[in-house]
């Protein structure tokens, strides 16, 4: 402030300092400032919840000593059995020698069975990611056509139908539905199997067939939740933008106007919901995993829980925490991808 | 460069003394909550080939709903009684297959605020072809090669590269002048401009003013100014017709009218467009009260409860809108002498 009120009026026309060049690396194209800011965001993330979580494994009662050697264990067999897994250390030491080890890549073993744990997150993962990607793509492939089906005559009988469908949905446990699709699929016309999972190494095929009940069971609530929201958005464009009024006086057809100049800058909104959930289901599908009996990253975790495996839980954390983060950096980059306005380093108006 | 664009909208035209635009006791209500609102109210308009027509008045006196009835742009609530023919076609209760056809080849429009109405996430090329593949059977290449030349005829800046650029890339002058190349890049014989050069500053709407009489005079268009500004309509038109409540109220070639001001409504609206030549700090005068609502309206003149000149009668009756001098119609019991200013004659 003095700066200004000092400074003479026949300096004024004197260049502003400019600010030093170490923001170099700042400086970039907005994406490279994008991914680098989310990155460096990352590290509380991860960092916080892991810490969050091996507060909370120790809160619970109980340790992996007492899980190990079930009931009727006593303490001295319990003790013995918490010395030789470093149980007995205080808790923040342990917790800097998990963080220390972590750091070096090595997220340690499990204490159930002294399996590393990268191996029990390799088998897992995998399972998780397709089950979740499969439930994204059937998504988003039904609801975007009825969205623009629903939104090209709101209140019409195709968007009072699709309506319905979604409250319906919305309404429905993920479970329940998924109940109903094994009865009609795997008990009554017999044509998918109830549970089970085949790995894709055994061939595609099999390995859709495994998967696509579970898929479908989570896609069925997305699917109803991204129809309301972009039918919403694109309606609301059609209603209130002036370029699509400019697109129908160019004498372009309704259809192509809802497609090529509503639907493009309706995505926006899809997109942010999109890459908050996909970060967020990773990991949480547990009941259907349970359900269908996929060894997913939802049943390890719950096992890691039960038996207090602290180095699996805490692995499973860091893999999720990680998935959010980088979902979001993959919306926030798909953003800068399909609004110029973004990519040419102004903000949206 | 081969050039594609020729002036040829006076020979489509059969006959260049037949009208463009022919609108006859146009009515538009729309339907609300609770009373409908009767938007145009028995609008009567003609516009001639290579003529400019004014249509003023303020925020809510129909000029806008009007020419968004002739576009087939009205939102589904509005229902439209009348006749808007254009050319030979009859446009109300035009199918959208066939109204399709007609917009942007026989009739073009541009629009108030050029930041919103050009679509962000396209580029400015894709917007301009995608005007003139609906209609005009060009390939890819063809059509960008029109599109240059477009934007090159609108007097864009390096016409080439903008091609390729985004509307945020583009000062608000520039995406206008794209607007008008779009709106034109099928050559329609009438142009309606929506308070084209309302968003811009007073230097641009100079030029781009300028820049649409003379692509008027060019393809010998018609062409619509629907403002609010007198000035404006003053400049530029060869015609005017004031619009007030969903009415024309007084209409004149432009000098005739400016000179001989009738309308009590016209005079106010003239008085309160700024002059350089008033005194600086002039207090400038405005029309007191506001437009009337458009869901009851009374049995007399509706300007009557603003109007300084306003007698018993007004209130009682609403006078119509006769040619009471040559090519000079107006709707007022009381008019205003050639040489009245509003505030001194009054009883």
């Amino acid at each position: 402030m003095s700066d200004t009120l000092t400074r003479s009026p026949g300096r004024s026309d004197r260049p502003a300092v400019r600010p030093p060049r170490a923001a170099g690396l700042l400086n970039r194209s907005p994406a490279v400032r994008v991914a680098i800011k989310r990155v460096l965001q990352a590290v509380p993330v991860v960092w916080g919840a892991t810490f969050i979580t091996f507060c909370l494994m120790n809160l619970l009662p109980g340790n992996a000593a007492v899980a190990l050697l079930g009931d009727d264990a006593t303490p001295e067999q319990v003790a013995a059995l918490s010395a030789r897994l470093n149980l007995d250390e205080p808790f923040l030491v342990r917790y800097l020698q998990w963080l220390g080890n972590a750091l070096t890549g090595d997220l340690g073993n499990s204490l159930q069975n002294n399996e590393p744990v990268t191996a029990i997150l390799g088998r897992a993962l995998p399972v998780s990611l397709e089950l979740v990607v499969l439930a994204f793509a059937l998504a988003l492939l039904v609801a975007v056509p009825t969205a623009v089906v629903a939104a090209k005559r709101p209140g019409g009988f195709a968007d009072r139908i699709g309506m319905q469908i979604s409250m319906f949905g919305l309404s429905v446990p993920n479970f329940v539905f998924a109940l109903v699709l094994v009865l009609v699929f795997a008990v009554g016309l017999r044509v998918l199997p109830a549970v089970g999972y085949v790995p894709i190494g055994q061939g595609l095929g099999p390995n859709l067939r495994a998967m696509i009940l579970p898929a479908t069971a989570i896609a069925f609530a997305l699917f109803c939740e991204y129809t309301r929201v972009l039918r919403a958005d694109i309606v609301d464009q059609m209603l209130r933008e002036d370029y699509i009024t400019t697109a129908r006086a160019k004498g372009v057809g309704s259809w192509q106007v809802l497609v090529r100049h509503a639907l493009r800058n309706s995505v926006f909104s899809l997109l942010t919901i999109v890459g908050l959930q996909f970060g967020a289901l990773i990991g949480s599908t547990v009941i259907i995993e349970q359900m269908f009996g996929l060894p997913g990253m939802g049943q390890g975790l719950l096992q890691g829980i039960n038996n207090r495996d602290i180095p699996v839980v805490q692995a499973y954390v860091v893999v999720m925490a990680c998935f959010v983060v980088g979902a979001n950096l993959v919306t926030d980059l798909l953003y800068a991808v399909l609004d110029p306005r973004i990519r040419h380093g102004r903000p949206a108006a | 460069m081969t050039t594609q664009i020729q002036p040829d909208a006076a020979a489509r035209t059969g006959d260049p003394d037949a009208p463009l635009l022919t609108i006859e006791n146009l009515e538009v209500t729309f339907r609300t909550r609770d009373a409908p609102v009767h938007a145009v109210r028995g609008v009567d308009l003609t516009v001639y080939a290579g003529q400019t027509l004014a249509v003023i008045g303020e925020s809510g006196s129909g000029k806008t709903v009007t020419s968004r009835a002739v576009m087939g742009l009205l939102p589904r609530t509005a229902s439209v009684r009348g006749s808007i023919r254009l050319g030979d076609r009859q446009m109300v209760g035009l199918g959208e297959k066939e109204l399709r056809k007609c917009l942007g080849r026989e009739v073009g429009m541009i629009f108030q605020d050029p930041a919103r109405s050009l679509n962000p996430t396209m580029r400015i090329g894709s917007q301009l072809t995608e005007a003139i593949r609906v209609h005009l059977p060009l390939d890819r290449r063809q059509a960008r090669e029109r599109a240059v030349e477009l934007l090159a005829m609108v007097r864009l800046p390096a016409p080439a590269r903008r091609f390729h650029e985004y509307p945020h890339q583009l000062s608000g002058g520039m995406r206008q002048r794209v607007m008008i190349a779009i709106a034109l890049a099928c050559q329609p014989r009438l142009l309606i401009a929506d308070e084209a050069t309302t968003a811009l500053d007073v230097t641009t709407q100079a030029q781009i003013m300028d820049l649409l009489l003379d692509l008027q005079q060019r393809f010998a268009m018609g062409l619509v100014l629907i403002s609010h500004d007198m000035g404006l309509a003053a400049s530029y038109a060869d015609q005017v017709a004031v619009m007030y409540a969903g009415r024309v109220v007084e209409r004149a070639p432009t000098r005739e009218m400016i000179a001989h001001v009738r309308m009590p409504y016209t005079r106010a609206l003239l008085d309160a467009t700024p002059r350089l030549e008033r005194p600086p700090h002039a207090p400038l005068p405005v029309i007191s009260g506001r437009p009337p609502d458009l869901r009851a309206l009374d049995p007399g003149c509706a300007f009557a409860p603003r109007c300084s000149r306003v007698r018993e009668r007004c209130r009682q009756e609403r006078p119509e809108l006769a040619e009471h001098q040559p090519r000079h119609e107006w709707a007022c019991f009381f008019p205003c002498a050639d040489d009245t200013i509003p505030g001194e004659d009054e009883r």
